[in-house]
Formats: structure tokens, sequence, C-alpha cells
């Protein structure tokens, strides 16, 4: 019995793991469910126990551990929140970059450094373009020119 | 203030008003006011709860009255309120320098007074799996902060930064399953008790595991992927948070759970622990000087500074404890220092820059000069002239990018700085951080000492 609670959470932990690494964000958010359920499975299948149900148990008879349920409730309780704060985020990349597909964070993050080093004029506005075409697609936030804004280091 | 009271009403205070400040629209100056007004409280009362575990010793309060065992325990020792009173801090400064310049997201003040209740929940708890609620308190309103601007690159960032430690997080709930299946506890003080008796290739598994959760926090070299895209896509107030009072969840739990609750599994890893630090300090300092933007630059240097924290936990022993204390909150108040000025410009700012600067590099009288003489004192106890060289070829580091960074920011024209100049108020705020990190410098005794009795608190077993 251990070993199939051990089976199936590793299977769980790995597919989410696999799921985490794709380009869609949909699967991120998918993979990390699947490993937020791995954990639950695993809380469940080290401590399970036979016995009465604690509430009012008769005396000599084994009492069954009712923490581990509590924990698991806890578990599952903070993993849909975080889920559904995951999702929230996928909506509104989705909204302002029109794609459901991860950009790959480290070229993005040699671009910036290239940004960075070249002159910054001609970015600039190619960089207000494409802000303004974001805007044009509905964000609602004023912290459109967040972009700009950090590259000049300057509050308002 | 009672002794059983200060306690409580340190993580009710600010729980309370980020329930009510969360709903409040935060773009009002009032209400960024309120936020501040809010931790400007938690700190007096965590104040308040340091002078009585100072003076009385370990404070304990078993939550609803239950006998210990079966209500959660929550504990102040002289570690938790050190971790809590430099977080809560770095908080107030953050929350300060967005009060003056008016948050630009509703959200922003819950947000941060609600992260300051889990980070003082979390510091304060005696219980592993309380700690991993509270842990999640904190994790969620800054994935919340992460994003904060709106833009496409924060968005970008936080969902990375979100997956990522998600991800940490999960491992630590398997590890504190494994825990509890080992001890059948899960106080940490029966934890630390019994894990002893406990299967030790089990109990070294659920080992790393801590080690990988807290490791993420902390954006230790391994596992740093998600460090320098959040911390330079990030407001400079967020990038201070994250670094200054976030990431030392990640410090608190090596020291809580390595040296508290496994320490046979600490010393059996410990080289494997200062080889992985060695290797971020130099990782994040040579990467730190290939970068020219400052936002950059401070976010692998972080990578470097955490590295030192994870080499004094590795060398362990009194000494070595009380150096990663120290090194933890000086490097709490360093990285605020910098994010926050890197923000602003004007008169006499760049001289704050230059005080956070020689803080980092370890030149009296800043801070920074105490948490490497510690370091110092903890390479030398154990004996090892290879980690001597390795902090001085470290501090020499930091000083090269940091003032290279410092001349293209401050002394070139075009270098980012056009001209204009920042209101007073932020200059105020940055100002009254440099003078902050100067002041314990000039003044270290009530750090020295409270580091010295965390370290006690550790080496002492739960006592």
């Amino acid at each position: 019995m251990n070993l199939a609670f051990a089976s199936a959470a590793a299977v769980l932990f790995g597919g989410g793991a696999f799921l985490l690494l794709q380009r869609d964000l949909l699967r991120i958010v998918a993979g990390v469910a699947l490993i937020s359920q791995a954990a639950t499975l695993t809380l469940i299948g080290v401590s399970r126990s036979r016995g009465q149900a604690p509430i009012a148990p008769e005396a000599d008879l084994p009492v069954s551990d009712p923490l581990p349920q509590a924990l698991t409730l806890t578990a599952l309780v903070i993993g849909l929140a975080t889920l559904a704060l995951l999702l929230s985020m996928v909506d509104r990349l989705v909204v302002v970059f029109d794609t459901a597909y991860q950009q790959p964070v480290p070229d993005e993050e040699e671009d910036q450094q290239e940004d960075q080093e070249a002159d910054q004029q001609p970015d600039q506005e190619a960089d207000q373009e494409a802000d303004q075409m974001a805007d044009q697609k509905a964000v609602r936030t004023a912290g459109e020119d967040q972009h700009r804004q950090r590259a000049e280091e300057q509050p308002p | 203030m009672t002794a059983s009271s200060a306690l409580p009403v340190s993580l009710l205070v600010p729980w309370a008003a980020g329930a009510v400040l969360i709903v409040l629209d935060g773009r009002r100056r009032w209400v960024a006011w309120g936020g501040v007004a809010a931790l400007v409280a938690t700190l007096l009362v965590l104040l308040a709860l340091t002078v009585q575990v100072v003076g009385q010793g370990t404070q304990q309060v078993v939550t609803g009255g239950w006998p210990p065992g079966v209500g959660i325990v929550l504990r102040a020792d002289a570690l938790g309120v050190t971790f809590a009173l430099v977080s809560v801090l770095v908080l107030l400064a953050a929350l300060t320098h967005e009060a003056v310049t008016t948050p630009r997201v509703p959200a922003f003040p819950g947000l941060v007074v609600l992260l300051a209740a889990g980070l003082t929940g979390l510091f304060l708890t005696g219980d592993v799996f309380n700690f991993y609620v509270f842990f999640e308190v904190s994790m969620t309103a800054s994935y919340g902060l992460a994003a904060y601007g709106g833009g496409a690159d924060q968005l970008r960032a936080a969902l990375f930064f979100a997956a990522v430690n998600l991800l940490g997080s999960f491992i630590f709930l398997i590890a504190v399953a494994g825990t509890y299946h080992l001890t059948g506890a899960l106080s940490m003080a029966d934890v630390a008790q019994r894990i002893s008796t406990a299967d030790s290739n089990a109990a070294l598994l659920v080992a790393v595991g801590f080690f990988v959760a807290f490791s993420v926090k902390l954006g230790l070299f391994p596992f740093h992927s998600w460090l320098p895209t959040v911390y330079a896509g990030a407001s400079p107030a967020v990038a201070a948070i994250l670094s200054g009072a976030v990431a030392n969840i990640g410090g608190y739990g090596l020291l809580r759970f390595g040296s508290g609750l496994f320490p046979a599994q600490l010393r059996l890893t410990a080289t494997g622990l200062i080889v992985l630090g060695a290797a971020s300090i130099v990782y994040g300092a040579v990467l730190a000087t290939s970068r020219k933007s400052m936002a950059e630059m401070l976010a692998y240097s972080a990578i470097g500074q955490v590295g030192y924290i994870l080499v004094a936990v590795g060398l362990g022993g009194p000494v070595g404890l009380e150096a990663a204390v120290l090194y933890s909150v000086v490097n709490a108040l360093n990285k605020g220092l910098l994010f926050l000025t890197s923000g602003v410009r004007g008169p006499l700012v760049a001289g704050a820059f230059a005080i956070g600067a020689l803080s980092v590099a370890g030149v009296p009288p800043a801070i920074g000069f105490l948490g490497k003489l510690e370091l110092f004192r903890a390479a030398i106890v154990a004996n090892s002239p290879a980690l001597v060289v390795l902090f001085v070829a470290g501090s020499v580091l930091s000083l090269l990018y940091l003032f290279r960074v410092y001349q293209r920011t401050y002394w070139q024209p075009e270098g980012g700085d056009d001209g204009s100049v920042s209101g007073l108020p932020v200059r105020a705020l940055a100002w009254a951080l440099a003078v902050v990190v100067v002041g314990i410098g000039l003044w270290p005794q009530p750090l020295l000492m409270l580091s010295e009795r965390a370290a006690h608190a550790l080496s002492g077993g739960a006592a």
C-alpha cells in the first residue's frame, strides 16, 4: 500500500515537473496543480493510521490520527488559492501579450542587457509603440510605462 | 504589556490591518499611510517583544489555550524576533518609499502589510506545519507584489517567480510530511528531540527537502534561476521587499531547520554546504561585475551575498551561527538600502548609495563591517585559510562591481541621470536608511547581543 502511495505521488510529481517545463502557460499551471496534489498525497500516504473516528472514541480501542486529515485539508485550501492566483496571472498575461506561450526568459534577460547597452533612443520608441499596441488590447492599469520607467530608474 | 500578550498581538496587528487595507484603494494617500502606521505599530510591538525575550528568555504561547502538544505553539526566541524586526523594518522602508510617491496599484499597501503578517508569523511560530501556512501567506503576498506595476515584464517575471517558488513550497510540504512520518510530531521542540532516534537515511532525505525549499527562496547558486529576472524586472520598492524581507525566509529556514532541527544532518553535509555557498559567492560576484544596469547588478549581487550566509551556516558552531544571523540582518538592510536608493536621483543620494556599497564590501563604520568581521572570525575559528581568501576576494569583487555601477550611474551625465531630481521625502528616506546602516555599525552592541543569543538558542537545541 505504501508503494502504491509512493508511486502515485512520484508519477504526479514527475508529470507536474514535466508540465512545469513546457512553454504553454496553462500547462505550467497544470504542472503546479499536479505537484500540489503529489504533496497532498504524500501527506496522506506517510501518516495513514487505522482506528476509530477520533470524535468520542471508546476508551480501549485504538483511535486513528486526526492530524494528517487537518494538514491535508489545509494544504488543499492553500493549493486551491495559489492555483486561482496563478490562473489570474495567466489571464492577465494573455490579455497583455495576446498569447498563451511563455517567452523564453533567459533570452529576454539578454535582450534587456542589449537594450541597455545600446543607445536607448530607437529602442525606446519601439517600446513605446509596443506599449501603445498593448494599450489598445485593453491593458487596464496605469502601469504600462513600467518598462521605460525602469530603464531610467525614475519614480514619478 | 504582560508576558503572554505581546506575541499574539504582534501577529494580530498586521493581520487585522492588512485584511482591512487590502479592500481599500491603496492609490489614495491615506490608505498608504495607514499601511505605514500599521507597520510602525507592528515594529513597536516586536520591539516590546524583543525586550521581553532579552530580559526574560524565550516567550511561548499555546494558541486557543490547548495543552501543549495539541495546540499550535507560538514561540519567540532571539533568532525569531531578530529576523522579524529586520524584515518589518525593510517592509516599512519600502512601503514608506511608495507612500511618499503614491502607489500605482490599489492592493499594494494591503499586500505589504499582509506580507508583514506572514513573515512575523513564520519567524515566531514553533510548529512546523504552522510555519508552512505562514510561509504560503507570505509567498502569496509576494507573488502579488512581484506583479506590481502590471507591466508586461513584471507579469512575466511574476509568473516565473510564482511557478518556481510554488515548486519550492510543495517540496517543503513534502518534507513536512516526511518529518511527521519520522517523528510523529510537528512542534519544533519535539521534532528536534525525536529526530536523533529516527532512521538517519530518511532524516537526511527530509533535511535535503527542506534545504532545497529554502535555497529556492534565498536564491542560492543552483536554485537562483528565477532571481535575476524578478529582481531586475521589479520596481525598486518591490525588489527591496523581495531581497530584504522575503529572502529572510530562506536564511531563517536554513538556520532554524538546519541547525535547530537537523543538526546531525547539517554536520554530515557541512562541506557540501560550504562548497555551494562558495560557488554562490563567486558566481554572484563575477556575474554582478559583468552587468551594466544597476538592477541586474544588484540582483546578481544578492545571489553572491546569500552565499556568505550558507557558508556561515555550514561552518556552524556558536561563531558560525552568530555570523550567519548577523550577516542575514546586515544583508537585508544593505539590500533594502541599495534597491530603494537605486531609483532615487538628486543631491546627496549618491552618498547614500555609496554608504550601502561600502557596507556590502564591509568597510567600517557601516554595518557590513560587522558582518564581514564575524565571517572572518568564523573562518579563522574553523582554521580555513581558503575561506578567508574567498571572503576577501568576494569583498574586493563587490567593491569593484558596486563602484563601477556607481560611477556609471552617478558620475556620467548620460548614465541614467537625466538631471531630474526626486522629491525631498524620497531622498530623505534614502538618507534615513543610510543613517540606520551606519548607526547600527557605530553602536553594534544590541545587534551583536541579539545574534549571539540567537546562535546560543540554536546551538542549545530547543531551549
